[in-house]
């Protein structure tokens, strides 16, 4: 039989040291074996399935377009003799409308809305989904490993998206690198709010899969709510005028919501400054400003752009939509968890 | 925790187990209160279109809801993550993800059964060898035969090693070969795993399974081991066979307790069908001396379970008429 091995009393405490250690690294694999593997393993196929290079390349191609015109519109600006954060300045000036409303906005909601929605109602309906939820695995564990698939399909997509429009921006006015890292906060900046995007489409998307019994309606709906959102709430302002404040439209205007934030965002970062030119372009498109000048006509004095409608805090908006975004999600959960699925 | 054994050795068990489709007006049970006792070995699930076998089946694979009663799989209500643990399941027609390899399928099956990475491999190459797929393993499922589809699909479900594995039709849309081919995989299983799978095609059920339950318009009919089955539905027809059967044919057409008497083409014997089978054993022995015929066999054939399913079936459908 082994003798008891007396260790010194340092050496014990680094045992115990080490027991809570095992005890974490323990609870760790357990975690990861119990509630985080299978999800994983759904998160990997999923992002598989939707992934292919050459959509990238067609969205990003796509996504690139509208900045690129407005990166083309001629300035008289010599780009070779002012700073470089002067120089981020002006490609950010051309680049905030068509990143906001075209590449973060229309196309990018509604490739996440026809890559998400396929994914629970095209798996029920072919009958895929029966023998997923035949294994061992939770509804809750299938549709949030799906969901994190179509996150992280966005993550890669606004990245890229970003890092694309950013260097068109840089390459057609200067093709200097070191304008493009005075782009960065501005880039962030998109990306942070891209995220937030990300997660109300992502959320309103897998619900509506979760619901429909056929994908083509899922992605319809969310084609429909991104046209409504930049497009249709646009005319509805423009024809509406004074009625669209006295009857409180703003609460249902989600375009106007969604540029509050992306204007909140922009401001954080302090990635663009407010210059009149992109603000009117915004005032018009979303609300947010409020269609002026920029100069106080009883003092003379420069307000430092123009000013904002505050309808909403743009907190308040955030908040309220990282709200709903959570609501859709729990809904998209309780409705796999309660949806029929048979051959 | 996966469990071992159940406490009533069983492996399925039910309780009333009902599914009712539609809104308070328009509701239609496709599954009625039955109670299913399936105990360890092949179990087969019988019943023609329509009958509920694949409701039911869904609603122990937690595919579908049960409406009322519940059910079991060993001890643990059906469709519960730990009562999935236990099962393996083939659907009918069974769809796959076209685009994988099946190896890659079985390996991504294996994970979700909660199978390590290099477990998962390993074990998808065993079954894949099991089946006689190992060459298929790379192609893709999409270009797989109807039979190695199925065959990958079985696959599928026995990756996570389950305790009881349920096969809705696995036979159904195959050739006589991927048939005989698929039944004899079944039956090799069956040293290692509870089967309880649904068939209408009866000749295969009696090839493997020693216990039955008939279902018909949602309901269990019958539910035993098929000997016991067989035991208790004796047929009503008797052949008869002598030296004479063509005198003795037309003697017994004119006896009021015969149905029915004929000389059969194919094997030449007289096939009765009794009004009265206990006056026939009477009266048979005395017609036999007068005639001073040989008597050669006098028996009731054993019934197939397929006869025994079309007299089932049809004595509930002259019931209801």
């Amino acid at each position: 039989m082994k003798n008891k091995i007396d260790y010194p009393k340092g050496k014990k405490e680094s045992n115990s040291k080490k027991k809570i250690l095992n005890g974490i690294q323990s609870m760790k694999i357990w975690l990861s074996k119990n509630i985080f593997k299978r999800t994983a393993i759904i998160v990997k196929k999923t992002f598989l399935d939707i992934y292919s290079l050459k959509k990238i390349i067609i969205t990003l191609i796509v996504i690139s377009l509208f900045p690129l015109i407005f990166v083309l519109l001629p300035t008289t600006v010599d780009f070779g003799l002012i700073s470089p954060n002067h120089a981020a300045t002006i490609i950010g000036f051309a680049l905030i409308f068509p990143a906001f409303f075209w590449t973060l906005g229309l196309v990018y909601t509604m490739v996440i809305g026809t890559s998400g929605a396929p994914l629970i109602a095209e798996e029920v309906k072919s009958g895929t989904m029966l023998l997923l939820v035949s294994k061992p695995i939770s509804r809750l564990k299938i549709f949030i490993g799906k969901y994190i698939a179509v996150y992280l399909y966005g993550m890669l997509l606004s990245f890229l998206s970003i890092f694309v429009i950013g260097w068109i921006g840089v390459f057609v006015k200067s093709g200097n690198i070191d304008h493009f890292i005075s782009l960065i906060p501005f880039l962030t900046a998109l990306y942070f709010y891209s995220l937030f995007i990300l997660f109300l489409f992502t959320s309103i998307t897998m619900a509506f899969s979760s619901i429909f019994k056929k994908a083509r309606s899922a992605s319809i709906l969310v084609i429909f709510i991104s046209m409504f959102s930049y497009v249709a709430f646009l005319l509805i302002r423009t024809l509406t005028g004074p009625f669209y404040v006295a009857f409180q439209l703003f609460h249902f205007d989600l375009g106007y919501h969604l540029g509050n934030i992306f204007i909140m965002f922009i401001e954080t970062f302090n990635a663009v400054p407010p210059s009149i030119s992109w603000q009117l372009m915004f005032g018009q498109i979303t609300g947010v400003y409020s269609i002026g000048t920029s100069i106080d006509p009883d003092q003379n004095i420069n307000l430092g752009g123009l000013e904002k409608t505050n309808y909403y805090f743009p907190e308040f908006s955030l908040l309220i939509w990282i709200l709903i975004a959570t609501l859709l999600l729990v809904f998209g959960i309780w409705s796999l968890r309660k949806r029929e699925i048979s051959v | 925790m996966i469990k071992k054994n159940s406490k009533t050795g069983l492996e399925i068990w039910s309780n009333k187990l009902t599914k009712i489709y539609g809104k308070k007006k328009e509701t239609i049970e496709a599954v009625s209160k039955i109670d299913l006792r399936v105990k360890p070995g092949i179990h087969g699930f019988l019943g023609p279109n329509g009958a509920g076998k694949t409701t039911t089946i869904n609603m122990l694979v937690g595919g579908i809801s049960i409406s009322e009663g519940s059910a079991k799989i060993r001890d643990l209500k059906a469709g519960s993550v730990a009562a999935k643990q236990l099962i393996g399941f083939l659907p009918q027609d069974p769809v796959f993800y076209n685009n994988m390899t099946g190896e890659d399928y079985l390996r991504y099956m294996g994970q979700l059964g909660g199978l390590q990475k290099k477990e998962a491999r390993l074990k998808a190459q065993q079954l894949l060898d099991f089946f006689d797929l190992f060459k298929a393993r790379n192609r893709e499922i999409g270009t797989y035969s109807g039979g190695e589809k199925q065959k990958i699909g079985i696959a599928a479900s026995l990756i996570h090693d389950p305790k009881v594995l349920i096969l809705d039709e696995p036979t159904a849309n195959l050739d006589p070969i991927g048939r005989i081919d698929v039944v004899k995989k079944i039956k090799e299983l069956s040293n290692r795993v509870s089967v309880f799978v649904s068939s209408h095609i009866l000749s295969e059920i009696e090839q493997m399974c020693e216990n039955v339950t008939m279902i018909d318009n949602g309901k269990i009919v019958v539910s035993d081991s098929i000997s016991n089955i067989k035991k208790s539905f004796i047929s009503n027809l008797f052949f008869l066979d002598t030296n004479m059967n063509e005198k003795l044919v037309d003697q017994l057409k004119d006896k009021d307790f015969i149905s029915k008497a004929w000389s059969d083409d194919i094997d030449g014997k007289i096939h009765i069908i009794p009004k009265d089978a206990e006056k026939l054993r009477d009266v048979l022995p005395k017609m036999l001396l007068e005639n001073k015929a040989k008597l050669y066999s006098f028996y009731q054939p054993e019934l197939s379970l397929q006869d025994i399913f079309m007299e089932i079936m049809m004595k509930k459908r002259g019931n209801k008429q």
